[in-house]
């Protein structure tokens, strides 16, 4: 795909996720059935369980891509890599800051270490390592293969980090804990469920083609550079 | 086979002898588990709660800080001429040269767990538990995956500018699962309940130290290579 | 005289070490810009050039310390693979650094290294590095204690521990006095036994030129003068060197 084609497919993604997501807000306010115990207030669920997916989408995206790109050495692996690791930065980011926000307007708290803020703040913290790490060396080839090692390392660690958070919190229960989704869901909210998972998917696909085409433009903008000094 | 073993422990024992001579990094760690225990003292109520119930969280943080204070300088050995270079140079495959730095370094890690524990045995007055050898095998297991992941991360931020300083970032996130299960093992073993109740965790310490050791190995190569 | 052009493996004989259009880049620096060299086994090549001129980049890259960005490093005709390890058994680099640990004595330091490299005859072996070195009498001195020459003249006994055919130094002479210069003079002329094939890179226009088969100028990341030594014997040396160096500044 040329990067216009990408920077195209990757706008007419986006751009169906995001209309993706208004319906998905108006089904979850206005459609969708109440859940029993928690009341209106789990419907957040329909965002942040689709928000913690994206997450790991990224995650994986940019463990893999780096895992070939230390095998491999091709760069538009690492600048796969990069953008994977950005949207799931800015996902990750998004679920940070609206989870405790609604936790406190809903049940009065901000943190309970629900499993999947939680994760999901690791990660965020791992991605944060990725792009320290990036970016902090003399050599840049250097930078880009620590990140790679970082995604990767982080990556085999997330199962083993949620196991722990999730035994954790079994110990603990707090009474107000989400509902785990695990038993069989109501076809509606399952419904609205799906929707917003695939139209979180391609907010993060549109963005990451878009980020990748503007990571293609950059390299060969130095490497043009480059030539004109050498 | 054995020539790879022989490699590996070469490296390993060309780091113990070093710290033998030095002595940096263990009496630094050491230091740090004393007065750990000794701040910890002067920052608990004991009317309010008792040291046996956060025990053992107590003393897995004090070793992972002390743990990083002395993987944090696992290649500062090399640093001052080079050295290496000179290994990296050598016919030993650099999975070898991680392994043998990854045993030197659990070696020192270990005998300061153990310190730890004893230290906050004699402060607090906790008795050993339940089952000593358990507390002996899951200090030994997260020791191993903090060393393990601590090693690997070491070679990568003394690339960086940032140098240590990246370390706990970069560490910290990953040594969750260790911190988890084991804290909740020794908790547990502290507070006399059975060994049938640990296992789990036990299992959980292996798995995520055979993982690290695992992906360090396979992973250290693309960190030195220049 | 123009610079060599690139030749590939030789069919009468393989050269003993061989680099093609070998390109090492650091992000946007350019540190080796394209060298070609064939050298035959017993060859000793001399490299100068100003700072900066990429000369420790090359041994890098010579050496296996550094992964070419683009190009290929042959030893005895096998190209060098990052991944295996056998090759290095063949090369001995001795570089700025000494790669010494300074509080192990001088001893453990070899011991050290001879294990690495699977050395089994070290009790007999380290005793005639050091005679040859002249450090005999300091086997059991910490390195920490050593005096620059002193430790210079153990990395070299380092380097060559091994008995490697393929020899590199990074600048040797610098910061010798003179009796430590002549202890490594001594040493260098031993390495030239017909077996081993040596590439040094100095400042020092009278000891490089006395024991060169072979001259480059480095400048700028490539070889800007090749020669032999009779063609370098045939010119004033010195302005020569001034003159290519300034002429590609």
């Amino acid at each position: 795909m040329s990067g216009k084609g990408m920077r195209l497919t990757g706008t007419a993604l986006a751009g169906l996720g995001l209309l993706g997501m208004l319906l998905v807000y108006s089904l979850s306010f206005f459609w969708v059935s109440t859940e029993l115990s928690q009341g209106v207030a789990q419907r957040i669920f329909y965002v942040h369980v689709p928000a913690a997916w994206t997450t790991f989408l990224a995650f994986g995206i940019a463990a893999f891509t780096s895992g070939m790109y230390l095998w491999l050495r091709d760069e538009r692996l690492d600048r796969a890599a990069l953008a994977a690791a950005e949207g799931g930065m800015i996902f990750a980011t998004i679920m940070l800051t609206t989870g405790p926000l609604w936790g406190k307007i809903a049940w009065g708290t901000y943190w309970t270490w629900d499993p999947r803020l939680t994760s999901t703040l690791l990660m965020w913290f791992i991605f944060l390592g990725y792009f320290m790490v990036r970016n902090s060396t003399e050599n840049p080839e250097k930078g880009k293969r620590f990140a790679a090692v970082v995604a990767i390392v982080g990556a085999l660690d997330i199962p083993f980090i949620h196991l722990s958070v999730v035994w954790f919190r079994s110990l603990h229960p707090d009474p107000i804990v989400l509902k785990p989704d695990r038993p069989s869901l109501p076809a509606d909210m399952l419904i609205v469920l799906l929707t917003s998972v695939l139209s979180f998917t391609m907010i993060f696909l549109g963005l990451f083609l878009l980020r990748y085409a503007l990571e293609t433009l950059r390299a060969g903008q130095q490497a043009r550079a480059r030539e004109a000094t050498a | 086979m054995s020539a790879y073993l022989g490699q590996i422990g070469a490296i390993a024992w060309k780091d113990l002898l070093l710290e033998l001579r030095t002595r940096e990094r263990v009496v630094a760690m050491g230091a740090f588990a004393v007065l750990a225990a000794v701040l910890f003292n002067y920052s608990i109520d004991r009317t309010v709660v008792r040291p046996q119930d956060i025990g053992a969280g107590l003393i897995w943080m004090t070793i992972v800080f002390g743990g990083l204070l002395g993987v944090g300088r696992t290649f500062h050995l090399e640093a001052e001429d080079g050295a290496l270079q000179g290994v990296l140079m050598s016919p030993v495959p650099k999975d070898a040269i991680f392994l043998g730095k990854t045993l030197s370094n659990f070696v020192l890690l270990y005998i300061v767990s153990l310190l730890v524990v004893a230290v906050f045995m004699l402060f607090f007055g906790m008795e050993l538990g339940t089952s000593p050898p358990m507390l002996a095998l899951a200090l030994a297991l997260g020791a191993l995956g903090f060393v393990a992941l601590g090693t690997l991360f070491a070679a990568v931020s003394s690339g960086t500018r940032m140098g240590e300083t990246l370390l706990p970032i970069l560490l910290f996130p990953l040594l969750i699962p260790v911190i988890v299960f084991g804290a909740g093992a020794t908790g547990r073993l502290l507070s006399g309940r059975p060994v049938s109740e640990v296992v789990g965790n036990i299992r959980m310490l292996a798995a995520f130290a055979l993982m690290a050791v695992a992906a360090g190995s396979v992973l250290f190569r693309f960190v030195v290579e220049d | 005289m123009a610079p060599e052009s690139a030749s590939p493996p030789s069919a009468t004989t393989t050269p003993a070490l061989e680099a093609c259009g070998i390109v090492r880049e650091y992000g946007p620096v350019i540190a080796v810009a394209g060298i070609d060299l064939s050298l035959e086994r017993g060859e000793f090549l001399t490299v100068f050039g100003p700072n900066g001129a990429g000369k420790s980049s090359l041994l890098g890259l010579l050496s296996g310390a550094l992964r070419p960005t683009r190009g290929d490093v042959f030893i005895n005709g096998t190209r060098l693979d990052f991944g295996a390890v056998d090759w290095r058994h063949d090369v001995g680099v001795l570089s700025h650094q000494g790669f010494l640990y300074a509080q192990l004595t001088v001893q453990e330091n070899l011991r050290f290294y001879g294990r690495l490299y699977g050395l089994t005859d070290l009790d007999s072996r380290i005793p005639e590095r050091l005679a040859e070195v002249s450090l005999a009498d300091r086997s059991n001195s910490r390195v920490g204690q050593l005096s620059h020459g002193m430790r210079q003249r153990l990395a070299l006994a380092r380097a060559l521990l091994h008995d490697p055919d393929v020899v590199l130094l990074d600048e040797p002479y610098t910061g010798l006095d003179p009796s430590a210069a002549a202890v490594l003079r001594g040493v260098l002329t031993g390495l030239k036994d017909g077996r081993r094939t040596v590439v040094m890179v100095t400042h020092n226009i009278g000891e490089g030129i006395a024991l060169a088969s072979q001259v480059a100028i480095q400048v700028r990341g490539r070889f800007a003068w090749q020669g032999s030594r009779a063609d370098v014997e045939a010119v004033d040396f010195e302005r020569l060197y001034h003159r290519v160096v300034e002429g590609r500044a």
